[in-house]
């Protein structure tokens, strides 16, 4: 996705000398809306294609969008309560990816190996849950010198505070 | 040269016994390979066989046989026989000649010792016989049995076990951890009956016998083993809680299993519903410890529908060792994060020695605001108090005062309160082994984690309580769901059932630990267990006084 978008600025450029051309970084509206289309990996490829894109993306509400656009009906009121407990990337980043990647592998009723991309009332309480419960640990370590081995795959933008709480997610599963 | 003594319990080629038998005699499939065996000698040919392999299998076994001369390769029976005592022949030989010529050809050579009889426990010389020459156990026994039936031959060959001591040991380890069991028992057994100085014999035996195991079986046999030590010596250890390590122990134990959070996010999910509604709420919980439980409910009547209520957090923990105000600290922190996510907050901290100080009045409970609802929560807590006569029936009744709208109990599924020390060694031997190897998965995930040795110190010291204590200090009272039970319709509690909402969130919750697929949740009659395959270990109970 990201590909397609330089190939046709390039593209643009060397067909049209003279001419105005169009470059995606002046029309932030379009690249935001394409950005909402992503899924986390591909954002977060995108956040390291230039700086203009890395501060986009930074943006938390293209975060919540990835965390909640297959929830229906989208959850109200939890902005507040998500952006104090450290936002919707954290959020993403902590518990959503994990969560929905881990749960997705869990054979559904007999079947094996159903890839579910809509996830449920009772995954995003979960997810949000443990968030908390994340945060609250942090607390308690005194939000300094974080957990150990807890930080495997959970990046984030502070390192240094991964709880521990939440390592079994780092866990490869047994599946 | 070794000798495989590991002897696989079934025989491997199973359907040897089922081939067609009528063709003078002869097996028709091995006959048309060229090989002649009596249907009659077709077990003990496999026996042959396999012991053939195990020790052919090892280095130099081959090499060994190079000095026999078979005379009849289609005879099979008699071709491994040779081949086998060429092999015994080339050790100690003081062992297996009697074994060989004492029974008639088709008869079965047993490589190994055995003893025809139960290992008698008292007597130590056979058990130290056992350790040592790794003496094949009495399963084992009785599928040789089973196949010299079949095969129709006689008796059991009985060989004493020789004299000196091999050079080299080699015992299997499935039946090197039946006789650890064994052995456990047997220790606790003669404790049982205060035969002290057998006991002792026997506690330092499971120390040898533990180094020849890995895993969660020698970790378990470990704790017991150093438990009933304590026992015989009369070293009894204080109360776990005493030590201000414990609180790290069990954050240990948070984080590598899944039973803490399942006991929380069950017990939350109760109290939410039970809280569905109300504008003022007030939590008692007995078991504060680091108030691991509290965020996400918190957080969950954040995000309810017409907002939070306003949230008061009472805290009840032990007198810490170093005087420090540990609930106060956990009640800041829990301050801070409910400041964050917008939760009116207040907290209250009491400590206790013990639960039975405690009652309404001190709680001032009645001081409330109208129409506060009022919930009870006690992790592991209850079974605390059943060492003193009354103190259980007294904080029922003191929880009866705080006129609570739901009581969520979380207790360990198991029986460990007997009146006989054996039957509760068994009981909990049985349930700390599933506990460990429940454990021992997420090791196989995170190997050498710090953690996980942490949460098995944890469990060492229940274990360490369970079996060396006695009386007042024996606080690890755990008794079943179903006691449980029945001692609180008896106050005066009816239950409450825990919904699906809980049950889909514990199961979900599983789903994502690894090792994930040992852990079961199940439905018991409006609670919900959670155990590992087939035995449940904890269990989750609401109760609301009856009105």
């Amino acid at each position: 996705m990201v590909q397609i978008i330089n190939d046709t600025i390039c593209h643009e450029n060397n067909d049209n000398d003279g001419y105005e051309t169009f470059c995606i970084n002046d029309n932030l509206d379009i690249l935001i809306e394409v950005f909402k289309r992503l899924d986390g990996r591909s954002l977060g490829a995108a956040a390291c294609v230039c700086r203009k894109w890395c501060s986009i993306t930074r943006n938390d509400s293209l975060w919540e969008h990835l965390c909640f656009r297959n929830v229906s009906p989208p959850p109200v009121g939890v902005r507040p309560v998500v952006s104090a407990l450290g936002g919707y990337r954290r959020l993403y980043m902590v518990c959503v990816r994990p969560v929905v990647s881990r749960l997705k592998r869990r054979r559904i009723g007999g079947d094996s190996e159903v890839v579910r991309r809509v996830w449920n009332r009772h995954e995003v309480e979960l997810s949000l849950s443990l968030f908390c419960v994340e945060y609250y640990e942090r607390l308690l370590v005194g939000g300094g010198g974080g957990g150990g081995g807890g930080g495997g795959r959970v990046a984030g933008d502070s390192p240094a505070a991964a709880a521990s709480s939440l390592k079994f997610l780092c866990m490869p599963v047994n599946v | 040269m070794k000798r495989g003594r590991d002897r696989k319990k079934e025989p491997k080629p199973k359907d040897l016994h089922h081939s067609v038998p009528d063709s003078g005699g002869m097996d028709e499939l091995l006959e048309a390979l060229g090989y002649k065996v009596k249907s009659t000698d077709m077990a003990d040919v496999a026996h042959k066989l396999e012991q053939l392999e195990m020790v052919m299998g090892e280095d130099g076994g081959v090499l060994q046989l190079s000095d026999t001369v078979h005379y009849n390769p289609s005879d099979l029976s008699s071709w491994y026989q040779s081949m086998l005592s060429e092999l015994n022949n080339t050790t100690a030989s003081d062992l297996s000649d009697s074994t060989h010529f004492a029974n008639n050809s088709s008869s079965t050579m047993m490589i190994d010792f055995s003893n025809n009889t139960q290992i008698d426990p008292y007597d130590l010389r056979a058990i130290a016989g056992g350790a040592i020459y790794g003496v094949a156990d009495d399963s084992g026994l009785e599928n040789g049995v089973k196949r010299m039936k079949g095969s129709g031959s006689e008796s059991v060959v009985d060989v004493q076990p020789p004299e000196s001591p091999r050079p080299v040991v080699l015992v299997d380890s499935q039946e090197a951890g039946i006789r650890l069991v064994h052995t456990l028992m047997a220790c606790a057994e003669a404790v049982q009956q205060n035969d002290m100085k057998l006991a002792d014999a026997l506690v330092k035996h499971i120390g040898i016998l533990v180094a020849s195991q890995t895993g969660a079986m020698a970790k378990v046999a470990t704790y017991f083993a150093g438990a009933l030590a304590q026992r015989i010596y009369k070293v009894y250890p204080k109360d776990g809680r005493e030590t201000s390590c414990w609180e790290i122990l069990q954050m240990h134990f948070y984080e590598t299993a899944p039973y803490l959070k399942f006991a929380h996010f069950t017990a939350n999910q109760a109290i939410l519903e039970a809280f569905a509604g109300a504008k003022r709420v007030h939590v008692i919980d007995f078991s504060l410890n680091q108030g691991m439980q509290w965020p996400a409910l918190m957080q969950a009547l954040a995000l309810r529908e017409g907002g939070p209520p306003a949230f008061r957090l009472t805290g009840i923990g032990p007198p810490q060792p170093d005087n420090t105000d540990a609930l106060q600290q956990v009640g800041w922190k829990l301050a801070q994060l409910a400041d964050t996510i917008g939760v009116e907050f207040e907290f209250r901290g009491f400590v206790a020695n013990s639960l039975a100080d405690i009652d309404a009045e001190i709680l001032s409970v009645d001081t409330r605001e109208p129409g506060e609802v009022v919930a009870v929560n006690s992790i592991f807590e209850l079974h605390r108090l059943l060492g003193r006569p009354g103190g259980v029936e007294k904080v029922l009744e003191s929880i009866k005062g705080m006129k609570p709208k739901i009581v969520t109990v979380v207790e360990q599924e198991a029986n460990h309160n007997g009146v006989v020390f054996l039957d509760r060694f068994n009981e909990a031997l049985h349930y700390y082994s599933t506990m460990f190897d429940s454990l021992e998965s997420s090791e196989l995930s995170q190997p050498n984690s710090q953690d996980l040795v942490m949460s098995e110190v944890y469990l060492g010291r229940q274990i360490c309580n369970v079996v060396a204590c006695e009386g007042t200090d024996r606080v690890e009272r755990h008794e079943t769901l179903t006691q449980w039970r029945n001692r609180l319709n008896s106050a005066g509690f009816a239950p409450v059932h825990l919904g699906s909402n809980a049950f889909k969130q514990a199961s979900m919750l599983l789903a994502l630990f690894a090792g994930g697929d040992g852990y079961r949740v199940e439905e018991n009659d409006g609670c919900l267990m959670l155990g590992w395959h087939t035995r449940p270990l904890i269990a989750t109970s609401a109760w609301q006084p009856e009105s």
